[in-house]
C-alpha cells in the first residue's frame, strides 16, 4: 500500500492512493496514465499524457530528476507528473523544483514529517523548472 | 573575496535550521542509518574509524581571518583542538559528536561558512589556484567563476544525487596550480583574441581506482556559457553515469565506456538543445561577480629588495625559506607566502588551534586579512610587502610553520590513512613521518630539488598517489600493511604536463619503505644531469633504473 501526496485546492495533502491503470511507453496512447523507469528517452509525443509517473529505484538514483526536468522543458508536458518507488520525504524538495507535483509514498512514511519536508528551504541559487529565469535566478535578477 | 548577502546567509541559516532538524530525526529513530548516511554525507559528515569527521568548506580555498579564528575556535570547543587541512582546500575536525554537528554548523554560519556539499555523491567544493588574484603570472582571476560555479551548485535539484563525487577545478594562470587535468571537470580560463574570458574545459580526468588524464572536448567556451555547458555535462553524467558499481561510477569511466568523441558529442547535443532553451549568464552578472575580487588597493612599497637582499646574506635559514616558499606575487614589493604545515612530528596538513590563529593575526598584520589552504595542505598568505617577510617568517618560526620545504619532498601530501579513516588499507602518516625523519637534513633535501612525494593509505587516493613525482599507496596483503611505490606522476605546478605514475614493482612492507625511498633518491642523484630535478630526471631516464631500488636487499636509510 502507498500513500498520495499531492495538492487538492492549492493545499498539500496526503490520501490512500488509488490504482492507476498505468501503462508502459510501449503501449502509450494519448490521455493515458504512462509510467517510466528512470533510464526512458523522453519523446514529444508523451506531452499529451493525462499522468507521468517516473519510478525511482533508490534514494540515491538522481536519474529521474534529470528525466523530470527534460519532460517539463524539452517535452512540454503540462499534466500531472508523480514520482514513485524509493520515493523519500528529504528528496521532495528536488523533486518538486525538477517539475514533480505529486508523490507516491510508502505507507510507513510519517504524513507529519512528510509534509514538513516539502520547502526546507525558501529561496535557491539557480533556475529551475519552476522558476524558470536566465541562469543563475537571483543574480539575475537583483543585479 | 566574496561577501555573503543576504541571500546567501539566509540559505546557510535554513541548511543548519534543515540539518538539525534532519540528526533530531535521526537520533529519535525516525530515519534509518542508510537514509540519515545519505544526508549527512551531503553535509560534510562521515562516521569514521575512531569517531565522525566533519569536513568544513572552504570555497576555492579562501578564509579570512575571521573565518580562520571560529575554525580554531570550533577546533577548541568541539574537537581536539586542531584541524586538518585536506587536499582539496577544505578543512576536517576529526572527534566532534554527532549530536554537537547541528551547534558546530551554526557557528560556521555565524562567520559565512558551512559543510555543504563536502561530501556525497554530488557537485564539491570547487577548488582552485592557491594564488589565485595574487600570482604573477595569472591571465584570468579564476575566483569569480569559482563563486559563479560554488552559487550555481549548491542544492542543485537537478544534481544533488549524482552516480559519484564530482569534483571541479579552475585554473587561470600559466602554471597550473588547481591540478586541472585530475578533476572530473578541470577548466582553464584565459583571453581570446578579443578579451573576452573563455575556457577549455577538461572532462573525466581522476585519480582514485582509476587515474586518468581529463580530456579536453571544448576550446575557448565563452564565459556567458560555462553554467550552460556545465550543466550539460553534468546532466549526460547523471542520466548515463555507471551506478552499479561504485568503482565504475565516477566521470572517467563514462567517458571511456563511450569514448571521448562520442562523449563530447552527447554533451555537445545536450548543450545546444539547453541554449535554445535558456538564456547565457548576463554580462552583468559575471561583472558583479568579478567586482567581490578587485585587487586590494597596496602601498606602493619601497621595494626593498635591497633590504632583502641583504637580510637573507645574514641569515641563510631566512634565504633558504625565502627561495623555497615565497612566490612572486602580481605588484612589485609584494610576496605570497606559503606557511608550511610539514614540520617533522607533525602530521601533514594538521594544525592546532594556536597555529590558526596566528595565521589569522599575520594575515591581518601583514597581508590584507585573507589565507588561502593549498591542496598540498599547506597555508598561504597572499599579498605579503616583501619588507615584512623576515618578521613573518620570525614569527612563523615560532609557530612552527615556517618549515623551508615548499615543494621538497618532506612537503609530503598526505591522507589521514589508517590511523583514522575507515576505507584505508594502511597507515600515511606514520610512513610520511619515518620519511620526514629519514630527511631531517635540511641541506640535502635542498639539493634534492623538488620533489612531490604523496602517500594515499587506500586506492581511493585521498593523498593524490599517482600524481607524486614519488608515490606511495597502503594496500592490503592478506591482512598486512604493504606500500606500493610508483614514480613519474606530476599534477602541475609547472608548464609540463601532468602525467601518472608507474609502479616500480612488488609492494613493500612498512619496513622497507624508508630504505626503497632512499635508494630511489640515490639512484636519481647518480643519474640525474646539472639542474635536473627529479621529474625531468625521471622522464629522460624511464622507469627500469629506478626499479634496482626494489631489487637489493636489505633496504638500507639514505644518508
Amino acid at each position: 500500500m502507498t500513500q498520495l501526496l499531492n495538492q487538492q485546492g492549492g493545499r498539500w495533502s496526503i490520501s490512500a492512493s488509488t490504482d492507476t491503470a498505468w501503462v508502459s511507453l510501449e503501449e502509450f496512447q494519448p490521455d493515458a496514465a504512462l509510467l517510466l523507469d528512470v533510464d526512458a528517452e523522453p519523446q514529444a509525443a508523451w506531452a499529451s499524457a493525462r499522468l507521468i509517473g517516473i519510478d525511482f529505484p533508490a534514494l540515491t538514483d538522481g536519474r529521474g530528476l534529470s528525466l523530470a526536468a527534460l519532460l517539463r522543458q524539452r517535452v512540454g508536458f503540462t499534466g500531472d507528473l508523480r514520482a514513485i518507488g524509493a520515493v523519500h520525504e528529504d528528496i521532495l524538495h528536488f523533486m518538486l523544483r525538477c517539475g514533480f507535483t505529486s508523490f507516491e509514498l510508502a505507507d510507513d512514511r510519517d504524513p507529519e514529517i512528510v509534509l514538513g519536508q516539502l520547502a526546507p528551504y525558501s529561496q535557491h541559487y539557480q533556475t529551475s523548472v519552476i522558476n524558470p529565469m536566465p541562469a543563475l535566478v537571483r543574480l539575475a535578477n537583483t543585479h | 573575496m566574496y561577501q555573503y548577502d543576504d541571500f546567501d546567509r539566509q540559505f546557510v541559516q535554513e541548511r543548519v535550521a534543515h540539518y538539525r532538524e534532519q540528526t533530531e530525526r535521526y537520533l529519535a529513530g525516525k530515519l534509518s542509518e542508510d537514509e540519515f548516511l545519505q544526508l549527512r554525507l551531503r553535509n560534510g559528515l562521515y562516521i569514521q574509524r575512531l569517531a565522525p569527521m566533519l569536513r568544513v568548506a572552504i570555497p576555492y580555498g579562501t578564509l579570512s581571518s575571521t573565518q580562520l579564528r571560529a575554525l580554531a575556535d570550533i577546533s577548541m570547543t568541539y574537537d581536539r583542538g586542531y584541524g586538518h587541512l585536506s587536499t582539496r582546500q577544505n578543512i576536517q575536525f576529526n572527534w566532534p559528536d554527532i549530536a554537537d554537528v547541528p551547534d558546530i554548523l551554526e557557528q560556521l554560519a555565524k562567520v559565512n561558512m558551512h559543510a555543504i556539499q563536502t561530501s556525497g555523491s554530488c557537485i564539491r567544493n570547487v577548488t582552485t589556484d592557491h594564488f589565485a588574484g595574487a600570482a604573477a603570472d595569472e591571465i584570468v582571476d579564476p575566483r569569480p567563476y569559482c563563486e559563479l560555479i560554488r552559487q550555481w551548485s549548491t542544492s542543485h535539484p537537478e544534481f544533488e544525487w549524482l552516480p559519484r563525487k564530482f569534483k571541479i577545478a579552475v585554473s587561470g594562470a600559466a602554471v597550473d596550480r588547481a591540478a586541472v587535468e585530475v578533476h572530473d571537470i578541470g577548466l582553464r580560463v584565459y583571453e581570446d583574441e578579443q578579451q573576452q574570458h573563455v575556457f577549455d574545459v577538461l572532462v573525466g580526468g581522476g585519480l582514485g581506482r582509476t587515474p586518468v588524464i581529463g580530456a579536453t572536448i571544448r576550446a575557448a567556451l565563452p564565459a556567458k556559457h560555462l553554467l550552460s555547458y556545465l550543466q550539460a555535462i553534468l546532466r549526460v553524467y547523471n542520466r548515463y553515469g555507471r551506478r552499479d558499481n561504485k568503482y565504475k561510477a565516477r566521470i572517467k569511466i563514462l567517458v571511456r565506456a563511450l569514448g571521448a568523441e562520442s562523449f563530447t558529442e552527447q554533451v555537445e547535443t545536450e548543450w545546444a538543445m539547453i541554449l535554445n532553451e535558456s538564456e547565457p549568464l548576463p554580462a552583468t552578472t559575471i561583472a558583479h561577480m568579478q567586482q567581490f575580487f578587485t585587487p586590494p588597493k597596496l602601498p606602493v612599497v619601497d621595494h626593498g629588495t635591497g633590504t632583502l637582499a641583504e637580510q637573507r646574506l645574514h641569515q641563510p635559514a631566512f634565504s633558504r625559506w625565502v627561495e623555497r616558499n615565497v612566490f612572486p606575487h602580481r605588484t612589485k614589493g609584494y610576496s605570497n607566502v606559503i606557511l608550511s604545515t610539514k614540520a617533522i612530528g607533525v602530521p601533514p596538513g594538521d594544525v592546532s588551534a594556536e597555529q590558526m590563529l596566528a595565521v589569522a593575526s599575520w594575515a591581518e598584520q601583514f597581508g590584507v586579512g585573507e589565507i588561502r589552504i593549498t591542496h598540498e595542505q599547506n597555508f598561504v598568505l597572499p599579498h605579503i610587502p616583501q619588507g615584512d617577510l623576515l618578521a613573518l617568517w620570525q614569527q612563523a618560526q615560532a609557530a612552527d610553520l615556517a618549515t623551508a620545504n615548499a615543494g621538497l619532498i618532506t612537503d609530503v601530501i598526505c591522507c589521514p590513512g589508517g590511523d583514522f579513516c575507515s576505507l584505508a588499507n594502511a597507515k600515511s602518516i606514520p610512513i610520511a613521518e619515518a620519511i620526514q625523519r629519514q630527511l631531517a637534513d635540511a641541506d640535502f633535501v635542498h639539493d634534492l630539488g623538488d620533489v612531490d612525494l604523496n602517500i594515499s593509505g587506500c586506492m581511493n587516493a585521498c593523498g593524490h598517489h599517482h600524481v607524486g613525482h614519488i608515490g606511495i599507496l597502503g594496500v592490503d596483503k592478506k591482512g598486512q600493511e604493504f606500500y606500493q611505490i610508483s614514480l613519474g606522476g606530476h599534477a602541475g605546478h609547472s608548464n609540463t604536463q601532468a602525467s601518472l605514475g608507474q609502479i616500480i614493482g612488488p609492494s613493500v612492507s612498512r619496513q622497507q619503505v624508508q630504505g626503497v625511498i632512499g635508494k630511489i633518491i640515490n639512484i636519481y642523484l647518480t643519474l640525474r644531469q646539472p639542474d635536473e630535478n627529479f621529474l625531468s630526471c625521471f622522464r629522460r631516464v624511464g622507469v627500469a633504473p629506478f626499479k634496482a631500488s626494489l631489487k637489493e636487499r636489505p633496504h638500507d636509510a639514505v644518508a
